[in-house]
């Protein structure tokens, strides 16, 4: 199994280091949170983890593959997945099609395949048989054809897991998946993801709310100031004063 | 009732220009300001095989697609990867140079003098003479368009360009080559301008730069944002529009050098009054906002 | 050889120079490119001959005249289009897209009232040709480029000196934020929008008073100022002086080498190269693609 790992990350953004010599380990399986104060790093970390954004030194590796300069979709097709805080999605296409969308190697995505459609239509019935399982599997299948942007904001939510799902990528890297929904849905979020570990999945969240990662995670990366100030079990690591402080602080 | 061929005959020539337009416009995204640049190309390169090599117009058509989708690589393999914005201004500058070209290039073009007497088309046989067979041909060339632009629209290659017009940071971390998509869009919507020009070229016989200018370009996409943008109907009601009421202005009495900038000017203005009122046009489904 | 090239090229530069200079600014302010400054020029030019031979009034008469209703021009097109656009959060697209609306209009409403077969401004005025190092150059391209110099260094200093300049400056780094200062980004745009549309008109005047006019002058003249802003670098001043003088050097080494068809070709080239490989222009700040 690839671990995933970068290695001494610098992000300079107008004066500010985003991230400053920022060296960590994935591990390989279970859920992994990284958290830490507004500001700490965390989202940048994610962006040059995914491709989105270059940093000024410092590289990444998926196993022994170096994936630092990667262009995004490069990354994603590696096997990745990814939300993002502003919750992107075609609104204005339905549920269905936004799941579809995520689908991946599909052969009517080629531009002569397009046209002439050989064997198009049967792997599009299959993609949403596969969708509406995902549909199912997140709670969102009664809405299937309703618009993206009807939903709630935390039905939007299950809606980009649903995606990274449908991505087939076995590493889900998600930008802060329960914040801003009410107590029920963030159960029921955290509930997925307790069963996408089981399923073989690597899942990575961001969070700043500790309360959701105590509850998951089997491995915690704490940031701040574009620094990963410590690392572990949380049980270890949500108890040291320090780490309390840097949230008070 | 030849005039009416007539005018149905540019409303099909038109709406090849429109829907291919709409594919980059409407469903990718993209601004081009070139379309007026790759009817030109398919125009001259179909009329000059046909004159200097006695080419069969089928054989010309396919060499001026194929010139338009090359060609529109030197426009958006440096430009794509920047903002939408920079895109525009190359291909505003690549309709300014090829115009140049034509205008210039004396030896090969004969420049502002023109090309005459490009001969009729002759298809596997059929030679066409009459307006009437003019309208068939138009007619099956313009279905064809319509066919091709419908099905690329339609399929999952249709569904990744409308989610690169909405949010093309969403569609490469689904692992969507984005420039890929575009480019391919691009030479499509190149190749299918050269066809109408081709088309155009047989249809008139006569052919000189004035008829391939930026604001040919411009007209073409009033006629897509008028109809609508980013529907199947939306060019074909733009092109309707567009080509149909101006002939009004023709019956009122102007001279026709007169009607045509009065056209022009009736362009803009609607334009410019759709942009504030009714971004989606007639019947669209895109009105460029976010 | 060299240095007459150099003289063409210089007196082309100062041309572009303004244009640029005023497409850059306005880009710099708004964020968005007004292609009907093209349409600006080409109405700078045609009301410069209404004045100066249709209304037969003096020429520094009437070229202030047709300067003064070019900016206001431009003005107008602000207030009463782009301005409502943005009340309503338009995409710089449909921005760009009434803009080309207008550039059309405009277009051909100066091909309706005067024609469209060429018109001169200049009867027998370029004066005596003088021999500066080598190169031979009229009195008259000397003071295109001792103007147009003039109205540069104007520009720099209005930018960076006075608080007008800054107000300007603060409205294009961010509008959001110099209204919660208490700049009224309104009343700057309008200014920016003279004062952008004052520099292309005088550049088409200098021009008219070289070489006959065409409804078609704007859109060259926008295209090679665009060109010339990009590759010195949107929104810096010194880039725009920069980026013509580029682009009138590659333009008349290219008259100097190759047969005619092709040298708007260079222009081109000159910008898919800096598209290709800096696309920020010289001195322009980085382009940021998206934001994540």
């Amino acid at each position: 199994m690839d671990s995933f790992r970068c290695h001494e990350l610098c992000k300079v953004f107008d004066g500010i280091h985003a991230l400053a010599h920022v060296s960590t380990e994935i591990p390989s399986s279970g859920i992994t949170a990284i958290i830490g104060p507004n500001g700490a790093g965390k989202t940048t970390l994610l962006n040059v983890l995914t491709g989105f954004l270059r940093p000024d030194s410092g590289r990444c590796f998926l196993g022994s593959r170096e994936i630092t300069h990667l262009a995004p979709h490069r990354i994603a097709q590696l096997g990745f997945a990814r939300t993002f805080q502003d919750l992107r999605l075609i609104l204005q296409v339905s549920v269905m099609d936004n799941v579809l969308l995520a689908r991946p190697r599909q052969r009517g995505e080629r531009l002569l395949s397009a046209i002439l459609r050989f064997g198009v239509e049967r792997e599009e019935s299959q993609n949403r048989e596969e969708a509406m399982r995902l549909l199912r599997f997140v709670g969102l299948d009664k809405m299937a054809s309703h618009l993206a942007g009807e939903l709630s904001y935390g039905q939007q939510k299950l809606l980009t897991l649903a995606c990274c799902l449908a991505t087939e990528a076995r590493i889900l890297l998600l930008d802060e998946p329960v914040s801003g929904v009410h107590p029920e849905m963030a159960s029921q979020i955290l509930r997925l993801l307790r069963q996408l570990r089981i399923d073989g999945k690597l899942v990575v969240f961001i969070e700043h709310e500790i309360s959701a990662v105590r509850e998951v995670a089997d491995h915690v990366i704490v940031m701040d100031e574009g620094k990963v100030i410590a690392e572990g079990a949380p049980g270890d690591v949500l108890e040291r004063p320090e780490i309390l402080e840097a949230y008070l602080a | 009732m030849d005039y009416l061929l007539h005018i149905l005959i540019l409303v099909c020539i038109y709406s090849v220009l429109a829907v291919s337009l709409d594919l980059l416009a409407g469903h990718t995204g993209l601004l081009s300001m070139a379309h007026g640049a790759f009817y030109g190309l398919g125009a001259y390169t179909s009329a000059l095989l046909a004159l200097r090599l006695g080419s069969p117009f089928l054989v010309g058509t396919l060499l001026g697609m194929l010139v338009g989708a090359l060609l529109s690589l030197v426009v958006s393999l440096p430009s794509l990867r920047l903002r939408g914005d920079y895109f525009v201004i190359a291909t505003f500058g690549f309709q300014m140079i090829v115009w140049g070209v034509f205008n210039n290039w004396t030896e090969v073009t004969r420049g502002p003098l023109g090309i005459p007497g490009i001969p009729q088309p002759a298809v596997f046989g059929w030679v066409i003479k009459s307006h009437a067979g003019f309208m068939v041909l138009a007619a099956l060339l313009a279905v064809l368009a319509h066919w091709v632009v419908g099905r690329i629209t339609g399929s999952p290659f249709g569904r990744v360009l409308r989610a690169i017009r909405e949010d093309e940071l969403l569609a490469q971390s689904l692992g969507k080559n984005v420039f890929r998509f575009k480019v391919s869009a691009f030479a499509v919507s190149a190749a299918l301008a050269a066809m109408a020009g081709s088309l155009y070229a047989h249809y008139v016989t006569f052919i000189d730069p004035t008829s391939f200018t930026v604001m040919e370009s411009i007209l073409v996409i009033s006629m897509v944002i008028i109809g609508g943008a980013g529907s199947p109907w939306g060019p074909l009601i733009g092109t309707t529009m567009l080509v149909v009421l101006p002939e009004a202005l023709r019956f009122l009495g102007f001279p026709s050098s007169v009607a045509a900038n009065m056209r022009q000017i009736f362009y803009g203005v609607l334009l410019v009054v759709m942009m504030m009122g009714r971004p989606r046009g007639l019947v669209g489904r895109y009105g460029f906002s976010r | 050889m060299f240095p007459q090239l150099l003289a063409n090229a210089l007196i082309a530069a100062s041309i572009y120079g303004l244009v640029a200079l005023g497409f850059g600014l306005i880009y710099s302010t708004t964020r968005f490119f007004h292609f009907a400054h093209g349409a600006i020029y080409t109405s700078a030019a045609y009301l410069g001959f209404l004045f100066a031979v249709w209304c037969g009034f003096r020429f520094p008469l009437a070229f202030t005249l047709a300067i003064g209703a070019a900016s206001l021009l431009g003005v107008l097109i602000e207030i009463g289009v782009y301005r409502r656009l943005r009340r309503n959060n338009a995409t710089s697209i449909v921005l760009l897209l009434s803009s080309l609306g207008v550039l059309i209009a405009a277009q051909n409403s100066l091909s309706l009232t005067f024609g469209d077969s060429s018109k001169s401004l200049h009867r027998g005025i370029a004066g005596e040709a003088l021999q500066l190092w080598g190169a031979r150059i009229t009195s008259l391209q000397l003071t295109m480029i001792v103007v147009s110099f003039a109205l540069w260094l104007l520009t720099w200093v209005l930018i960076r000196f006075t608080r007008l300049g800054r107000m300007i400056r603060a409205v294009g780094n961010d509008p959001e934020l110099s209204r919660v200062v208490g700049v009224d980004a309104d009343k700057v745009i309008v200014v920016v929008y003279a004062w952008g549309s004052g520099l292309a008109a005088a550049a088409a005047i200098l021009a008219a008073l070289d070489t006959d006019m065409t409804p078609m002058i704007g859109f060259n003249a926008l295209l090679v100022g665009v060109v010339a802003a990009i590759v010195g670098g949107i929104g810096s001043i010194q880039g725009s002086l920069l980026g013509a003088l580029l682009v009138g050097l590659a333009q008349h080494l290219g008259v100097w080498k190759l047969p005619t068809q092709w040298q708007d070709a260079i222009v081109f080239l000159t910008l898919l190269i800096f598209l290709l490989l800096r696309p920020q222009g010289f001195l322009g700040r980085p382009i940021r693609k998206a934001e994540v």
